[in-house]
């Protein structure tokens, strides 16, 4: 119950942090009085908008005012119309194909990375081949391939569009080709992380020991895939902001009104209230995640109910 | 050091040297000058003369293809250091320090790493001057907290050393040990997570040279794929090859090479 508390705690202050972060990092690329108005506005009238505005008060208070306001998420009005209600529109389609994706691409990155762990030889090399050709491959090129050859030539799926309360026979053929590419794009670093997590729970005392008794392999599976629960769930986590904001590309090329065609939209708009949103209901989705899975972590694996350290993160930026 | 790098590592270091001798004769203006201009007519196919074919506007796709890699290598190879440098620095204080330094560092990263990195660079790029120098202050100032929890778990597990126990006795100072102790510990781990980061630089790159928001004058792959989106369409693939295929084929290297380097590392 105590750690329950200490860890949403955490995540509670490290929301704060980042409404105030992105709040200076807004504020110090973008006027929003200038913007309004246009290039052509004169100094006065930019002035007395930001005066209408507010934006001439202390830094200190327009920033204490702006992380209320994010904690309580009243994010502002964009188009005449909360922040809010076009993130809850836009979320629908996003999660429509970005779910599938990952529900795709997590099964088959740890059959995948399981097997090749377990058999070596020809088949792990195969696949670590696979992963990284995949991994080096830009998420760009991947979906304007994918769509070319899959939609183009070979007609397997519709080239592009969104039913836009349509019928929902017709979605399902809209949703699929997005859903694979998405799905493509992240299998191969789940891949072969993956991998290289079995090889480590593979080289444990424990497995020798069971292999020394003579279990069944089958049976020495399920030891081992019961001791990496943990270290998926951690994955699972720090893929979670992904399924959120979706790939801006994916939603380009195929015409998607999800999120990350929001945000694009409103950065091309320089709709400054519509950015911050996006910006910190994504944090608070992530952080609120990370902090579900940590529990959860615990929860499933005795190990770490002793440790209060942070679960192990990687050491170096990935691809996405 | 190459010695231990096997064959496919020394392959993708000389794949990358090759890629950096490229765009280095493309930026002292010795080959690939005429890529702003028309030079014959539009969608041409490949043929000698114009071994890429050209583009929309009757372009030289391969003197195009040429000056991308100089975009990709620049804000790869800047970005790269510049996360290096900052998630190195931060990491190193952060685990010798301990204490409060420690915890206040950590929260920070985790709050930096928490704002999705696409709204801060998409952002910095489209409101501020879109750019060469916007895109690697972009990538490097969000992009540092996997080298930053790297560099402080290894930070960490020095300050728990007799070595480091003997030489805070001996009146040693942060950078001191920063500079003797730990420093040499971590140059295998650096050097990984300097290619790491120039991977992930050059593939950010071009994603945001996908959606206009680099280098201007330049051509970029990222920018050459955005182009060429419509006349792929049109069965017309030259345009897409030029761009997606040194792409690929740097970043291949790149990781291939990461691999390699990493291999010695426990748990690498």
């Amino acid at each position: 119950m105590r750690a329950l508390l200490r860890r949403l705690l955490v995540a509670a202050a490290t929301l704060v942090l980042v409404s105030a972060l992105v709040f200076v990092v807004v504020d110090a690329l973008a006027d929003r009085a200038a913007l309004d108005l246009g290039r052509g506005a004169s100094p006065e009238a930019i002035a007395a908008r930001r005066a209408l505005l507010g934006l001439d008060r202390p830094y200190l208070i327009r920033l204490l005012e702006h992380v209320g306001s994010a904690m309580s998420f009243q994010t502002g009005e964009s188009g005449h119309e909360p922040v809010m209600a076009r993130l809850g529109r836009a979320l629908g389609p996003t999660l429509a194909y970005a779910l599938p994706g990952f529900v795709l691409a997590s099964l088959a990155a740890l059959a995948g990375g399981f097997t090749a762990a377990r058999r070596r030889g020809w088949l792990d090399r195969g696949l670590l081949g696979l992963a990284t050709v995949l991994m080096s491959t830009s998420s760009v090129i991947v979906v304007v391939l994918g769509q070319h050859l899959l939609a183009h030539r070979l007609r397997l799926f519709p080239v592009l569009g969104w039913p836009l309360g349509g019928d929902p026979r017709g979605a399902l053929g809209f949703v699929l080709l997005p859903a694979l590419l998405w799905a493509l794009i992240q299998l191969g670093p789940d891949l072969r992380h993956y991998r290289a997590l079995f090889i480590r729970e593979l080289a444990a005392p424990h497995v020798l020991g069971l292999r020394a008794r003579g279990l069944p392999e089958p049976r020495i599976a399920r030891h081992l895939l019961r001791g990496a629960l943990g270290p998926v769930l951690a994955r699972v986590s720090a893929r979670l902001p992904q399924l959120v904001l979706g790939s801006v590309v994916v939603e380009h090329l195929f015409n998607i009104p999800g999120v990350g065609a929001l945000l694009l939209a409103a950065l091309r708009d320089a709709d400054l209230a519509l950015v911050q949103g996006v910006a910190i209901c994504l944090a608070a989705a992530t952080i609120g995640g990370q902090a579900l899975c940590d529990l959860l972590i615990v929860a499933v694996d005795p190990r770490r109910r002793a440790a209060t350290d942070e679960p192990r993160r990687h050491c170096a930026p990935e691809g996405r | 050091m190459s010695a231990s790098l096997g064959r496919a590592g020394r392959l993708a270091l000389a794949g990358l040297l090759a890629f950096a001798v490229l765009a280095l004769g493309a930026a002292l203006g010795l080959y690939a000058q005429d890529y702003a201009g028309a030079v014959g007519p539009e969608l041409l196919s490949p043929r000698p003369g114009a071994w890429l074919g050209t583009d929309a506007l009757g372009r030289d796709l391969l003197a195009r293809a040429i000056q991308g890699a100089r975009v990709s290598l620049a804000v790869g190879g800047g970005a790269a250091l510049g996360i290096v440098a900052i998630g190195g620095v931060l990491g190193a204080l952060a685990g010798l320090r301990g204490g409060w330094t420690d915890r206040l560092l950590a929260g920070f990263t985790d709050a930096v790493a928490a704002i999705p990195p696409l709204v801060i660079l998409l952002g910095a790029a489209l409101l501020l001057a879109p750019g060469l120098g916007t895109a690697i202050l972009a990538i490097a100032l969000t992009q540092w907290s996997g080298v930053f929890r790297g560099v402080r778990a290894e930070a960490l597990r020095l300050r728990g050393s007799d070595v480091d126990r003997a030489a805070v006795a001996m009146g040693a100072g942060v950078w001191h040990r920063l500079r003797w102790h730990l420093l040499r510990r971590l140059r295998p781990v650096l050097a990984t997570a300097l290619v790491l980061s120039f991977v992930h630089a050059v593939k950010v790159e071009a994603l945001l040279a996908y959606f206009g928001a680099s280098a201007q004058t330049l051509p970029s792959w990222g920018r050459l794929l955005a182009e060429s989106g419509s006349e792929l369409a049109r069965g017309i693939w030259w345009p897409t090859a030029a761009a997606s295929l040194p792409l690929a084929l740097l970043v291949l290297c790149a990781q291939v090479l990461a691999d390699r380097l990493g291999e010695g590392e426990p748990g690498g």
